[in-house]
């Protein structure tokens, strides 16, 4: 009896203790960027260190949402900054995301700042860091580029020729894709693949050049490495040497870049008959209505926007800045090595640029979901190109038709929402 | 001895041979089974990260403790550490002090429902975390126990509590009601007789399921990301960090979140093996 009323005592005790400390005089930062470890440690020491009392927590996005959307329903809540990517901000309800016109801030780009009003006419989230997809690949591979071939002005047919040639002289398919499960290879699709070859994503899906494009991804899965279906961060990959040539997000191939800096090269996504289609990553700051201490989350988000915080940013976590910033000389290799490749895409006489898509409310990931289904259909599952492209443009019709969600660059401009041709 | 006899004993003692082959092979294949992969996690973790990334692995490890410098200098890893042994602790208490008596009820009682009531313990965990955390948070924020390692604890005893009430529900039947009976008539009354006779007996058991509730709260992720912020415990400061972190420090981070589990297991066993009947004392 006695042994069971000690225990009985301490839990309580326990219990009271912890109830009792809950000091609260931070800035809660709940981020979806900058997980990593390594990435998370650097915001806390060097790019918040400079701003006040800032807890800095990285979630996934399930813990992310589920924390913000109980705060919201509750009325009440701790969460003082959000930090996501554009995709989470707009499957957000605007009316739960504070007014932020009056801080007056923004990116250089004018477009990030249209996308960052989420289709209302204020401000909801500061465009706060923006990164972009790449290839990279092993310069042991350089050797097998077919002739006449620049990696600074590759075409498709060209990687395809080029991966051909590492696999015949290696014996084994070295070109690596990010189609593990959390892989970006909607991405590829929406960003690269279609841009490049239709012109277009949404009004071109099931268009006779979009089964070209198909047939090209065909051509390129079979000298690709099989174990691509669980690969999501290409840097491992092409560190343990799996993987020559690699195309993924560049902060997820920085990794290979900084520790061994003498052995990858990086360079832009390839070009189709419709030019070099490439596609921005963007990440935003915004305040909950549920924020404790507004003027404090304000001041946080002010900070994000500073030149040099950027630039802490993005040693930190291989984001780029959106305002106008001198980079210093002494980047690490990683950000030296994405930043050229961005810099020869966007600057590139064929380039493609296309935007996010917008206007899709919650419906973002059911959007993806129909290029990542048309993938494992086509290419994994062997289906005809033709039937599964008709089948899966019902699909697409119906969000676009649901959501009203006008067409995005490059395809061409509707008036309502954007028709699957 | 006759020459009969040793007919009969040699192809006993073949058979017997055989069965202890059979018996060493699958001692040695169990405990492969648990250590190895524990091994290859201890190497990678004291190997630097050109090592990790290359093949073939070395068996031996190089000693090399930057990852785990790395996570000894990481903000709040400490603080993280201890709320998880707190809300594990905790748990596990409180998973004890309901579960136990609920499983000694279901053992010696009858009461009408009784079918249904332990089905009904058994639908705690038919609901999905993910589905249960937002309203839990929201009741929480509104209570004022969002953020407290005891708010958690409740919702981890809660997950723990249907093994609790099971394992000690079969370990209460195991036991004969004569035990007790005889008891009475010797002078003790229900709590005294439960008290010395039935508890030591339980013990062990009881221990067994302990250590199911402290893992089972070490280990939930959801519930703790989505409920503790500044009180944040182990597993959800660093789990849902690590599966986009560089390989060398997934190994570590995964050593780091294996060991106090490991220790604590360690540190229990004696009861362990005693419910088993080796005696260990």
């Amino acid at each position: 009896m006695t042994l069971l009323s000690k225990v009985i005592g301490a839990a309580s005790g326990i219990a009271l203790s912890c109830t009792a400390i809950s000091a609260q005089a931070e800035v809660l930062f709940w981020s979806t960027q900058a997980k990593p470890v390594e990435e998370a440690q650097a915001m806390r020491e060097q790019v918040l260190s400079g701003a006040g009392d800032v807890d800095y927590q990285p979630n996934d996005g399930g813990p992310w949402i589920t924390r913000l959307n109980a705060e919201l329903s509750a009325g009440s809540g701790s969460i003082g900054v959000l930090g996501a990517l554009h995709g989470d901000f707009s499957a957000m309800n605007p009316d739960d995301l504070v007014n932020l016109d009056d801080l007056g801030l923004g990116a250089a780009s004018d477009t990030f700042n249209n996308l960052a009003k989420l289709g209302t006419d204020n401000t909801l989230y500061v465009p706060w860091m923006q990164a972009s997809y790449i290839m990279a690949a092993n310069k042991k591979a350089l050797e097998h580029l077919p002739e006449g071939a620049d990696i600074n002005t590759l075409t498709y047919d060209q990687l395809i020729a080029w991966a051909t040639n590492v696999k015949e002289a290696t014996g084994e398919a070295k070109f690596g894709f990010p189609a593990g499960p959390k892989g970006l290879k909607h991405r590829f699709f929406q960003g690269y693949l279609y841009p490049s070859y239709t012109n277009g994503v949404v009004r071109t899906f099931a268009s006779d050049k979009a089964v070209t494009a198909w047939e090209k991804m065909k051509e390129l899965w079979a000298v690709t490495n099989p174990g691509s279906t669980n690969f999501s961060f290409l840097q491992e990959q092409l560190l343990n040497e799996d993987v020559w040539i690699a195309f993924d997000h560049t902060s997820r191939l920085a990794a290979a870049f900084n520790e061994r800096p003498d052995d990858f090269v990086a360079f832009p996504a390839p070009a189709g008959p419709e030019g070099r289609g490439f596609m921005p990553v963007i990440a935003g700051v915004g305040i909950p209505r549920t924020a404790p201490d507004m003027e404090a989350s304000k001041a946080l988000i002010a900070h994000m926007l500073k030149p040099e915080t950027q630039i802490a940013t993005l040693r930190a976590t291989n984001f780029f800045p959106v305002v106008d910033v001198e980079l210093p000389g002494d980047l690490p290799p990683s950000v030296q090595a994405a930043g050229n490749a961005v810099a020869i895409m966007s600057a590139s006489p064929d380039a493609n640029p296309g935007l996010l898509p917008a206007g899709l409310g919650d419906k973002g990931g059911d959007f993806n979901r129909v290029f990542v289904d048309t993938f494992e259909r086509i290419i994994l599952a062997g289906q005809p190109i033709e039937a599964v492209l008709e089948d899966q443009k019902k699909t697409l019709m119906r969000i676009m038709e649901e959501t009203g969600a006008p067409c995005w660059a490059p395809d061409a401009p509707s008036e309502g929402a954007c028709p699957v041709e | 001895m006759t020459a009969a006899t040793t007919e009969v004993v040699e192809p006993s003692q073949d058979t017997r041979k055989a069965g202890r082959f059979v018996y060493v092979t699958g001692v040695v294949l169990l405990c492969a089974w648990v250590l190895v992969p524990l091994y290859f996690l201890l190497i990678n973790t004291l190997s630097s990260p050109e090592t990790v990334n290359s093949y073939p692995k070395s068996f031996i490890p190089e000693f090399d403790l930057g990852s785990l410098t790395f996570f000894a200098g990481f903000d709040g890893i400490l603080t993280a550490l201890k709320n998880s042994v707190i809300v594990a602790a905790m748990t596990m208490v409180m998973s004890i002090v309901i579960g136990a008596p609920a499983g000694y009820a279901l053992s010696r009682f009858e009461f009408r429902g009784k079918e249904l009531f332990r089905l009904l313990i058994l639908l705690t965990r038919a609901f999905p975390l993910p589905l249960l955390a937002l309203p839990l948070a929201v009741m929480f924020i509104r209570t004022g126990i969002d953020d407290t390692v005891f708010g958690l604890a409740l919702v981890h005893t809660t997950l723990a509590l249907p093994f609790a009430v099971l394992i000690t529900f079969s370990l209460f039947s195991g036991i004969p009601i004569e035990l007790e009976e005889a008891a009475w008539t010797l002078g003790c009354n229900r709590l005294t007789a439960f008290q010395k006779v039935i508890l030591p007996l339980v013990l062990p058991g009881i221990t067994a399921s302990a250590i199911f509730a402290f893992v089972i709260s070490w280990n939930e992720v959801f519930a703790a990301a989505v409920l503790t912020i500044e009180n944040r415990t182990l597993t959800a400061f660093l789990l849902q960090n690590l599966d986009t972190s560089p390989l060398h420090l997934k190994f570590a981070g995964g050593f780091i979140l294996v060991v106090p589990a490991l220790i604590f297991i360690f540190a229990v066993r004696k009861y362990l093996f005693a419910m088993w009947g080796i005696a260990n004392r």
